[in-house]
């Protein structure tokens, strides 16, 4: 008898050794993975917040550039700079031929002659002169410099001639190409060429839809919570509306992509690929969850708090807002932002908008066309160059970083206005 | 209180029937409360005292299934006529419930709620001094007075007993309903509200619903018996708890049952 009783309780402590030990390699698991996951992202993203320049000595000639003496602010503005851009890129080596000259060009990017001129209106001083100019390298090229570049193909399956490299080999060992901190990343907008594709258009287009969303869902959301959680009389019907919403959560965001096709570009004919039509539209998304959040923290607050308003002869309306509403507000913020934080994420209800069009200007209000975080994300993984790869990375490294920081306040918000109540 | 040796009704309730959905909770309660008197409400667990209670300041109109039939007369007034306005009501009787509910703010913003919302100071000075007097009476000023601004949620359960008690007298109520105000204290601060209760009553009419016969015998000066839903018996304490006219309560005062 007493010898089975020990074996019974062995065979608990057993137990609970073994759910312990599932526990723990469960959670080991999802570490794992995150930890892969974070990794990948940041060894191929971390190289795109560097940009690779080519040092090129350009002479500021005013003949070519086709100047007056003494020329004015206007007409350095005016002038030409392609040819001197182009001479540059020749000089660069003084026996090429006309082929090789056309290579030479390609060296850099596109932007190359407006960053020469940028140079000179900065320091006009420079007429006539000579100076090594910073210009962007391109993408292949930026490649090449970071070591991502597969050089031991065979010449006709690169992009990069052997002649390229032999001339972008000899500027490194002068010490002509340098690698800096890649601004342009977030200042420019997206671009077809991956050494000038920035995520500043896709950023604001962000930013714009979440506030549109914000400004739409939250008070919609609040209100309603509201009057379902307190005002309204508990019967059938508020049981249909309350059913209603849950399953509104639970509705796909492509859905409500269609919607927003549907409705607000063919019907109300608001302008396309705006961010003003993907916050509506994330804002339809959102609203259940907020509401879901507002009714369950509207819920969590105790009755004896209501009936002390109650007894003490506040009505209906002041015992909400001076006490419920108020105590309701940390969790109703905390929920909001996590639906904010999903909205932002979400891709394919902007797709079905437009917001995937490709969008080369910096919108400057949410009537503006814009793309936004996750849709880059889908427009550059989708394109081919090598150089949009550790881009992709790179803006996942950014939306990631806006949603820690957003889930974050929602912490802060949580702990800082949580009162206790006895 | 007697008037030329007639007692003073405060309030007169008649044939008050209390419905919840389909099952009857209160059964034909005809009781008259004295005026500046303490009344007991006794009687063991799902009587029906606290929904009486309730009764008188409207309360059980938050519950949506409960309906109330009857008068309930105050100041030559029915509560349940439909020209009563809650809001009037409930400035003139004030609550305390079981478990202490100060709202999650400072001390001073507890008491100062309810002057605020019906307007009876007209500048701070007139609120400091309405929150310094309610404080006082309530016996906790010496308590707290340095410390006004701190979460009234902070205080010990007896303390937060007395703020809520200070912060429904700090609307000059006629009325105060206490439910069960010491079930969740300790002896020490039951005894300084019992005190309080015996000093409240000069200004007020006080109803208490109280578990502890040994509470309804020192604090009431009237007790009413309530069984099942039914009022049993009512009259002055001394009477039900020396010589009460009916079996169950003689078996209730004596512990048979309860």
């Amino acid at each position: 008898m007493n010898k089975n009783k020990e074996q019974l309780l062995n065979k608990r402590y057993k137990a609970e050794k073994r759910f312990r030990l599932y526990g723990q390699s469960a959670i080991f698991m999802a570490l794992l993975f995150l930890t892969i996951f974070i990794f990948k992202i940041f060894s191929t993203g971390y190289s795109a917040f560097q940009k690779t320049w080519l040092i090129v000595p350009v002479t500021f000639d005013t003949e070519l550039m086709m100047l007056e003496q003494n020329p004015s602010k206007e007409d350095l503005k005016d002038a030409d700079y392609y040819d001197i851009a182009l001479k540059s890129m020749a000089d660069l080596d003084p026996n090429a031929n006309e082929d090789q000259e056309n290579e030479l060009k390609r060296m850099v990017s596109y932007f190359f002659e407006r960053e020469i001129k940028r140079e000179l209106l900065n320091d006009p001083s420079l007429i006539g002169k000579t100076k090594d100019v910073y210009l962007t390298a391109s993408d292949d090229l930026d490649q090449v410099f970071k070591g991502n570049y597969p050089r031991d193909l065979p010449e006709d399956q690169r992009r990069v001639t052997d002649y390229q490299l032999k001339i972008f080999d000899q500027l490194v060992e002068l010490g002509k190409v340098e690698s800096k901190f890649n601004l342009s990343f977030f200042t420019y907008p997206d671009s077809r060429e991956a050494e000038l594709a920035g995520i500043a258009s896709s950023f604001m287009g962000s930013i714009f839809s979440i506030l549109v969303c914000l400004m739409i869902a939250f008070p919609v959301a609040v209100l309603a919570a509201i009057y379902l959680e307190e005002f309204a009389p508990k019967n059938r019907f508020t049981d249909f509306i309350e059913v209603n919403i849950n399953n509104l959560a639970a509705v796909p965001s492509i859905v409500f992509g269609l919607l927003g096709l549907g409705i607000l570009l063919a019907v109300f004919q608001l302008p396309r690929s705006t961010p003003l039509v993907g916050g509506i539209t994330l804002s339809l998304m959102t609203l259940p969850t907020i509401i879901i959040a507002c009714r369950a923290s509207l819920k969590a607050v105790p009755p004896s708090i209501r009936e002390a308003a109650l007894a003490m002869g506040a009505s209906k309306m002041q015992t909400t807002m001076h006490h419920t509403v108020p105590l309701s507000m940390p969790g109703t913020l905390s929920g909001t932002i996590i639906g904010l934080a999903q909205a932002l994420g979400e891709t394919a209800p902007l797709i079905l908008i437009g917001m995937v069009a490709f969008v080369n200007t910096i919108p400057g209000s949410p009537l503006d066309p814009a793309a936004s975080l996750p849709v880059q994300i889908y427009i550059w993984a989708e394109s081919a160059e090598r150089g949009f790869v550790e881009k992709v990375s790179a803006c996942i490294m950014v939306l990631l970083g806006f949603l820690i920081i957003m889930n974050l306040f929602a912490q802060i918000i949580r702990h800082k206005f949580e009162k206790k109540w006895s | 209180m007697k008037k030329n040796g007639v007692k003073m009704i405060k309030i007169n309730s008649k044939n008050v029937d209390v419905f919840y959905g389909k099952k009857q909770a209160l059964f034909n309660i005809n009781l008259d409360i004295e005026e500046n008197q303490v009344t007991a409400l006794i009687g063991p667990s799902g009587c029906g005292k606290s929904t009486f209670l309730r009764c008188l300041n409207r309360m059980n109109d938050v519950i949506d299934i409960c309906r109330v039939k009857g008068q309930i007369i105050i100041n030559d007034f029915d509560i349940n006529d439909k020209s009563c306005d809650v809001v009037r009501l409930r400035e003139k009787i004030g609550m305390v419930f079981q478990k202490p509910n100060p709202f999650p703010k400072t001390i001073y913003e507890n008491i100062s709620y309810g002057p605020t919302i019906h307007g009876m100071a007209q500048s701070k000075n007139e609120m400091d001094e309405i929150v310094e007097t309610s404080l006082k009476k309530a016996a906790l000023w010496e308590e707290v007075k340095d410390r006004l601004h701190e979460p009234g949620t902070g205080l010990s359960g007896g303390q937060q007993q007395r703020l809520c008690i200070a912060r429904a007298i700090s609307v000059k109520p006629e009325v105060i309903l206490m439910d069960e105000p010491c079930s969740a204290l300790d002896p020490i601060a039951t005894a300084q509200i019992e005190e309080l209760i015996d000093e409240l009553k000069k200004d007020h009419t006080i109803i208490i619903v109280t578990h502890s016969m040994a509470q309804a015998a020192r604090v009431s000066q009237n007790t009413g018996f309530f069984h099942l839903g039914e009022l049993i018996e009512h009259g002055s304490t001394d009477k039900i708890f020396k010589n009460p006219e009916n079996k169950k309560t003689q078996d209730y005062i004596t512990g048979r049952f309860g």
